[in-house]
């Protein structure tokens, strides 16, 4: 109702406008309708933002993830390497392939240290104390459960076919599994529990179907695998001839647990594999695909000793961090526990082709292949590289000079080799974890997953690759900002120029108002226009001038057109008309008043269009610059038609470098069918945006710097 | 340099003889008998002003007394504004305006082919309605015209001397690096002014310079322009009546007849024009009968 009586007053003829009641109906229909074109106008908010955000959230989503990392090396595996050869480089060590000498070694010296295959501990009781490990004794119960640091178990893997095809196969593992007690005390081995050998046997009943023969027969039996292994089985080989009088051939080689596996798996040349690890799943997957089937039997366990003199009184635990210490070179006792007296550290260990060194490398070793020095990894990458690629990186730098995080990145680049295996988006990552778990545990046994950031600094810092996780951006980000430099110092003045000679010097002619509609309809033109323009003059006609050869400063012979210049040239053209119509309206919005101040005074017109003119379409000059900045920063098209290069992994360094621009390595990347392309080209679209915005940041900091006068 | 003059003597009577010949070979019916036979200031002679076709302002033969403060009055769109603006070429600025007669400056006419408007405006200054200083600080809104005219002596001393006589200086002396946007309407006009008379011109036009302004503002500008007049010619453009009878020596009143064609009806000293017009549409418009 409002100020309205209700009563409407008598209106005179001819008077027609609303009263009372009627005009505050009228007032709130008009209100009414405001409201709903705010609600438009609010819902026109709501879409834009919503787009916004999707568009963020779906690069960001494939920025970021879990990944399932491969490596060609296990990194373990070259640390126990690294680590051996620090053992083995140790001062004051007696090293030896005779467990006798190192058991003399230590006895006779109080502040010796020394440790080999358990059994023989037991031998020589009388001289030397066994120490506990991380607080736990050796002994056969904490050595089968694992509680003891230092132990590991020992399997025979059979293929199925064999056990039930070949009756003295299935004698051998009978026999093996009944008597592996007996002997593994002698071969310097830990017993497996009575219910894990309770349990293998199970397994081979099982599996040999026709039950184990009582006639040995005398079909050949070949066995292959672990060296630490071979001992025990040689040792049942030489009882199942003997005592068990089987008569047919029976060769056991030492390979080593994994060529064991390719000879049982690949070539099947072996009925049985021994092994020091069990294998992994995907080992067993892959021989299960071969048809072996294989069967896991537990025969026993390896655990290593360490002792000291019985003459020693500091010294019954040892932490498997002291012990990495003691072993790595330490000089004093001291030096590692001050609870230890200062003498110095006497060191008998095994020699360099024992397993038992190996094996007690990686146990007690700590830290991971980055933490390695650089004179540790150049062996290492020396070893795992031809000769000829490692002098090419002799060459490139020698590796002297090479810092250790460069060495290190050649380490991981040629040795370790880590390789994506399967890759998540950060939704699916985040919603479907133990999913996600489960699925590399059962596909990727091997793989580790990881919190993968496609966008690291990394990525930042490397140039293109065709291998998804050690591509970067570097050559692109120089390519952008070499084009984008190039296009807008071009641009710019030209833009601002055509819009000064437009505004405050054309006449109002026809002609001017034809040049005036076609800037204006430029700016419409589709992109790719441009880039077959750009070809055909700056690629092609200027060639000279865009490749540098006419000014000397390229090789005529090699050197085309497609360069940073052309590019430049190319996107300043396209974003001109941005540029001009820009100006031009910041230039029509400086006041009359200004400009008739300005002449009042005496100046003349290029004085007031510089001092005045100018300075007050500065900000709006600004803007069109952004803008213009922002269209060649993003444009793909035109760049594609001029031929940018889609790989390239050389840094430009001028306007006439070969190039590769930021959308054209995302636009490249999406079309590639591995999944990890995806990825990194979603980083990009971050990076792309970042530099956007660190564009237009910079040049609106700029803009409010030269109006912060005003 | 045409109309170039001693600059330090400003209008001073170094062009006299010049002046002179000019007002006694005029012959021409002059609006105001002349009390003396002085140098004019400024004199428009047969002058006609058209915006393309339309034929803006006819006939004007006005006599400006130097240090004199003539002020134009009349109803809106009588061409006063044009009138004003013709006297130092601010309507060059528009591309359709068109000026015909001669306006004589020095004894030279400032739209012969050889003078450069350039040449005029530095002699002949202007402030307008609005106040309209530059986007710069104050200094820099004084002293840049003298920058661009290229002044090579103290600046900080002209600039001082223009705020000085701007009767502006203590008012902004501790402020001289902030924005003259920041002064108020009033202030704003005596910077604007004091820009005008830093390069020394010998004539400053004021299009109703008080017009934006409170009455407490208009009148401090006009016990400036009073001050001004001891060296300046001043010719302002009023709508207010009583400004023109507060502040001016002479008065010229303009008109528009029935094809809107601005022309000069009387002119003559203010006491005379205000209390005794000699034209009936003079004394109608006034007394407010009609304007």
């Amino acid at each position: 109702m409002g100020i309205n009586t209700g009563v409407a007053p008598k209106k005179p003829s001819g008077y027609d406008m609303p009263e009372g009641d009627e005009q505050s109906a009228q007032v709130g229909r008009r209100n009414r309708r405001a409201r709903i074109w705010m609600g438009v106008f609010q819902l026109a908010l709501v879409v834009a933002i919503v787009a916004l955000i999707a568009l963020l959230y779906s690069i960001v989503n494939d920025s970021f993830g879990y990944a399932a990392v491969e490596n060609a090396v296990d990194p373990a595996q070259i640390m126990a390497g690294v680590q051996a050869d620090r053992m083995l480089a140790a001062a004051n060590t007696t090293t030896s392939e005779d467990d006798e000498v190192i058991a003399a070694a230590v006895a006779a010296d109080p502040n010796a240290i020394g440790f080999f295959g358990y059994a023989y501990y037991n031998e020589h009781a009388d001289e030397l104390n066994l120490l506990r490990v991380d607080g736990v004794a050796a002994d056969a119960a904490t050595v089968e459960s694992g509680a003891y640091p230092l132990a590991r178990p020992l399997f025979l893997y059979a293929g199925q076919k064999a056990v039930v095809n070949k009756p003295e196969v299935a004698a051998f593992l009978d026999y093996y599994l009944r008597h592996a007690d007996d002997v593994i005390a002698d071969v310097g081995y830990f017993p497996a529990s009575a219910e894990a050998l309770a349990a293998a046997h199970d397994l081979l009943l099982q599996t040999a179907k026709a039950g184990i023969p009582a006639a040995i027969g005398d079909g050949a039996i070949a066995i292959a695998g672990s060296s630490t292994v071979h001992p025990l089985t040689l040792q049942i080989a030489n009882d199942f001839r003997d005592i068990e009088g089987y008569t047919g051939t029976l060769t056991v080689d030492s390979t080593g647990t994994t060529a064991g596996y390719a000879r049982l798996c690949d070539t099947q040349d072996v009925d049985i594999a021994g092994s020091s690890r069990a294998m992994t799943r995907q080992e067993l997957a892959a021989c299960d695909d071969l048809r072996v089937k294989p069967i896991e039997l537990r025969v026993g366990t390896d655990a290593v000793a360490v002792v000291v003199s019985k003459q020693n009184t500091f010294l019954t635990d040892v932490t498997t961090a002291e012990l990495e210490q003691i072993f790595s070179g330490a000089e004093r006792w001291s030096d590692v526990n001050r609870a230890w007296p200062d003498a110095p550290i006497v060191r008998a260990i095994p020699g360099a082709d024992s397993g038992t060194l190996d094996f007690m490398a990686g146990a007690i070793v700590s830290g991971t292949p980055a933490q390695l020095s650089a004179a540790e990894m150049v062996p290492l990458i020396k070893s795992a590289v031809s000769s000829g690629v490692f002098r090419r990186f002799e060459a490139e730098m020698p590796f002297a000079e090479r810092s250790q995080a460069d060495i290190y990145a050649l380490l991981q680049e040629r040795v370790i080799q880590p390789s994506v295996v399967a890759s998540w988006s950060m939704t699916a990552s985040l919603l479907r974890r133990a999913e996600i778990e489960k699925e590399v545990f059962t596909s990727f046994p091997d793989a580790e997953l990881v919190w993968y950031r496609w966008l690291s600094k990394d990525f930042l810092t490397s140039p293109q690759s065709s291998v998804p996780e050690q591509a970067g951006v570097r050559t692109a980000i120089l390519g952008s900002l070499w084009v984008v430099l190039i296009t807008v110092l071009i641009a710019v003045p030209i833009g601002i120029g055509t819009a000064v000679y437009l505004e405050e010097y054309a006449g109002h002619n026809s002609f001017n108002r034809i040049i005036q509609t076609n800037i204006d309809n430029l700016a419409g033109v589709p992109s790719i226009i441009y880039g077959i323009l750009g070809l055909a003059i700056f690629v092609r006609a200027l060639e000279g001038i865009t490749s540098g050869s006419a000014l000397g400063v390229s090789d005529p012979t090699t050197a085309n057109g497609r360069t940073v210049l052309s590019a430049g040239l190319t996107l300043a053209l396209l974003v001109l008309p941005v540029v001009i119509i820009n100006a031009q309206e910041a230039i029509r919005a400086v006041p009359k008043s200004l400009r008739e101040a300005g002449y009042g005074l005496g100046a003349t017109k290029w004085q007031v269009t510089w001092t005045h003119v100018l300075a007050n379409a500065l900000p709006g000059i600004f803007t069109g610059t952004i803008l213009a900045m922002s269209r060649a920063l993003g444009e793909t098209a035109p760049l594609i038609v001029i031929g940018a290069s889609t790989f390239i992994t050389q840094d430009p360094t001028g306007p006439y470098s070969k190039f590769t621009v930021l959308p054209m390595q995302i636009y490249q990347w999406t079309s590639r069918p591995q999944a990890e392309f995806k990825h990194i080209a979603a980083a990009a679209s971050l990076v792309l945006l970042a530099l956007l915005l660190l564009l237009n940041g910079s040049a609106i900091y700029l803009r409010n710097r030269f109006s912060k006068t005003l | 340099m045409a109309i170039q003059t001693k600059m330090a003597t400003g209008t001073s009577s170094s062009s006299a003889s010049t002046l002179a010949d000019m007002t006694s070979g005029g012959g021409m019916a002059a609006p105001a008998a002349r009390t003396h036979d002085g140098p004019l200031a400024i004199e428009a002679r047969n002058m006609n002003i058209y915006y393309g076709n339309f034929h803006a302002v006819r006939d004007i033969n006005l006599q400006v007394e130097p240090r004199k403060i003539t002020a134009l009055i009349g109803p809106s769109g009588c061409g006063k504004s044009t009138v004003l603006r013709a006297f130092n070429r601010m309507n060059d600025l528009v591309a359709s305006a068109r000026v015909e007669g001669e306006v004589l400056f020095n004894g030279r006419n400032i739209y012969a082919p050889e003078v450069d408007a350039v040449e005029v405006r530095r002699r002949i200054g202007m402030v307008f309605q609005k106040p309209n200083p530059f986007p710069k600080s104050i200094y820099d809104n004084v002293a840049w015209g003298a920058k661009v005219n290229g002044f090579k002596g103290d600046m900080d001393g002209l600039v001082e001397q223009a705020l000085r006589n701007a009767a502006l200086w203590d008012e902004v002396k501790d402020k001289l690096k902030q924005s003259g946007y920041s002064l108020s309407g009033g202030q704003q006009q005596r910077l604007c002014i004091a820009r005008a008379i830093a390069i020394k011109p010998e004539i400053i036009l004021m299009d109703e310079p008080c017009s934006a302004l409170d009455p407490i503002a208009t009148l401090a500008i006009e016990d400036l322009m009073k001050e001004l007049v001891e060296k300046y010619t001043i010719m302002i453009v009023t709508h207010n009546m009583q400004q023109a009878a507060r502040v001016s020596d002479y008065t010229a009143f303009f008109m528009v007849d029935p094809k809107r064609t601005g022309h000069l009806v009387e002119y003559g000293p203010t006491r005379q024009l205000f209390t005794n017009p000699k034209e009936k549409r003079t004394e109608d418009y006034i007394t407010g009968r009609f304007g």
